[in-house]
């Protein structure tokens, strides 16, 4: 039973964490950091505490500021959201040993799927198919181009701490790994805290799609569908939607199974997302897992009509798992386009400060997940995450033409964002005929695809 | 925010007598008050004009209480407001009353954050005009602990 929750996360996520928490009768507490004070999810919540400063090192990321915020305001559990300690190991430790339930899998299941070199072993063994790669980390750069020469040029080397597109690099032949192998080593390592790396073939014109699975205590395995993510720039997802289209029916359902019973049998628990790449064969190759909510949740929320956080926040209180697998209905189309602070025509440059316009748009099947409001400060601190928009339709046409009305309703002012590139992605064949792949936005660039987008009102 | 003046006659009427009295008390510089949105602040060096700011707007909500919303007055400057460096259960020094005296630097309290005392030093030499928590609270980071104002070194 869980009766208090602090939300120890920012932005659009703090915002959804607090609506689950007030949908399910459960108090919540927003913790936040100074530079967030006038952030929406402050606004809003009954209750908000300060945790720290700006710099997330010393709120955010701070475990023991954030435990000692839900002791101070009588929390029972935390929600750490997404990014930030969401996936740290010691994190949830130390919030269970304090008696606070971690909304998320508990300390010895994150350990357990914490590296990813072995999580790949782990679910390799479980039956999931995997990308032919090294056998777990390479111990130095010898061993890294003993394995890359057996798996073939080009291979991706990537930090086994890593994760949402961070270290990780395309290494194209052997001289390639003679010249970087020590500077991928030691930007892991000033990154993620650990140098270790790992190397996979690089798969070109591959989709990106994902398994939404959920998992309660005792084992039972449930998966919500796919998400595909394969519209990325610089591996970070722009824009996700459900179901894939790189997937025949008839490898979506052997599929989907297959990693549902495989994650439940490797001993994971809760919420969480297993990645693949699907490459040309139409096969799916397992590559990761995420052990949180995801940004793109919304989109499975859509189309299986499951309130994804409320699920996780009762799974993590010991419920058993509230519905069976047939009764997970997956209906039409659903996409997502992560509207953020950043300038498509000059390199995605971030951007900060005060917005000020602000008009969300609306309509049936169209959902708006953000924290924005008129005369609110962007921080130049975090993420650049404005809003999300996610759009429903029986079919991928209705919800792509749902899309380009809704997007063409959004306006925020005084930020640069990425509307207009959204717009132009809508005009764009591949992205319409639903074989961009995550080499796409490489291939056309963004400019290109910038000046499709039909121009707005003068 | 509507001015209402009426309202703010009849607050300065009660108020400003008990503050006199409590002022020449405690011997501090000035003292502040706030009601109904509205912060009346009576200053020794000159009793007969007690300055009433205009009401404050609310405070953002979670956030460290509004302070004073009129420009900064040499008053302003001798009062200091100390502030939590920590999320966590608070304990005040045993000089941390109204009327204690602090010196620059010192030790005026300490948050327990999961065991560890994180200290709170003073940055001014003060007395204590007013607290704004007590030992055992819960408290935020930067959190106004209590108030000091400073007096002339020689008074310490």
């Amino acid at each position: 039973m869980i009766k208090r929750v602090l939300i120890a996360n920012r932005g659009e996520i703090a915002l959804r964490i607090l609506r689950a928490c007030r949908q399910l009768g459960i108090e919540a507490v927003v913790a936040y950091s100074e530079a967030d004070r006038e952030s929406r999810a402050v606004l809003v919540a009954d209750e908000a505490i300060c945790i720290g400063p700006a710099d997330a090192k010393r709120s955010y990321l701070s475990a023991p500021a954030v435990i000692s915020a839900a002791l101070a305001t009588g929390c029972d559990a935390i929600h750490p959201g997404y990014g930030f300690l969401s996936e740290n190991a010691s994190f949830a430790e130390a919030a269970a040993a304090h008696g606070l339930t971690f909304i998320g899998p508990s300390a010895d299941v994150l350990e357990r799927f914490e590296s990813k070199a072995e999580v790949r072993a782990l679910l390799a063994k479980h039956g999931l198919p995997t990308i032919p790669g090294s056998d777990g980390v390479v111990a130095d750069e010898a061993a890294a181009a003993k394995a890359a020469a057996k798996i073939g040029y080009p291979v991706i080397l990537k930090a086994s701490a890593g994760g949402g597109g961070r270290g990780m690099r395309v290494i194209q032949s052997a001289d390639d790994l003679t010249q970087l192998f020590s500077l991928c080593t030691q930007e892991a390592q000033a990154a993620f805290g650990d140098g270790s790396l790992y190397i996979e073939k690089y798969l070109v014109d591959t989709h990106h799609v994902e398994v939404q699975i959920a998992v309660d205590k005792s084992g039972t395995a449930l998966h919500f569908g796919e998400r595909d993510c394969s519209v990325q720039r610089r591996h970070q997802k722009l824009v996700e939607e459900s179901p894939s289209t790189a997937l025949t029916p008839k490898v979506r359902e052997e599929f989907l199974a297959r990693a549902a019973k495989a994650i439940g049998a490797a001993g994971y628990r809760n919420l969480g997302t297993l990645e693949f790449l699907v490459g040309p064969d139409g096969k799916p190759y397992f590559i990761e897992i995420n052990c949180r909510i995801q940004v793109e949740h919304p989109v499975t929320e859509m189309v299986t009509g499951v309130d994804l956080v409320a699920l996780q926040i009762r799974l993590a209180a010991g419920e058993l798992m509230p519905m069976t697998q047939a009764e997970v209905e997956r209906r039409g189309h659903a996409i997502e386009f992560r509207l953020t602070a950043e300038d498509p025509v000059h390199e995605f440059r971030p951007q900060a400060g005060e917005i000020t316009t602000f008009r969300s748009p609306s309509g049936p099947w169209v959902r708006f997940d953000s924290h924005l409001y008129a005369g609110y400060e962007v921080p130049p601190y975090y993420d650049s995450l404005l809003a999300k928009l996610i759009v429903w339709g029986n079919t991928r046409e209705e919800a792509i033409a749902r899309s380009r009305a809704a997007l063409r309703e959004v306006e925020i002012g005084g930020v640069e964002t990425t509307r207009d590139f959204f717009l132009g992605l809508l005009e764009t064949p591949s992205f319409l005929n639903g074989t961009a792949t995550t080499g796409m936005l490489d291939a056309i660039g963004t400019a290109d695809i910038l000046a499709t987008a039909p121009k707005a009102r003068a | 925010m509507p001015h209402n003046t009426e309202r703010l006659g009849e607050l300065l009427d009660s108020l400003v007598p008990v503050l006199v009295e409590r002022l020449h008390e405690t011997g501090l510089g000035e003292i502040e008050i706030e009601r109904d949105g509205a912060i009346v602040r009576v200053r020794a060096e000159d009793l007969g004009a007690p300055v009433a700011s205009a009401p404050a707007s609310a405070a953002p909500r979670g956030g460290v209480p509004a302070a004073a919303a009129s420009a900064p007055t040499a008053a302003d400057e001798r009062r200091h407001p100390v502030r939590s460096t920590a999320v966590g259960f608070v304990k005040l020094a045993p000089d941390i009353h109204v009327g204690g005296k602090v010196t620059k630097g010192s030790l005026v309290a300490i948050v327990d954050v999961l065991g560890v005392a994180v200290e709170v030093r003073a940055d001014h030499a003060g007395i204590v005009a007013k607290l704004r928590c007590a030992t055992g609270d819960p408290v935020e980071y930067g959190q106004e602990l209590f108030l000091l104002e400073s007096v002339g070194e020689g008074k310490l």
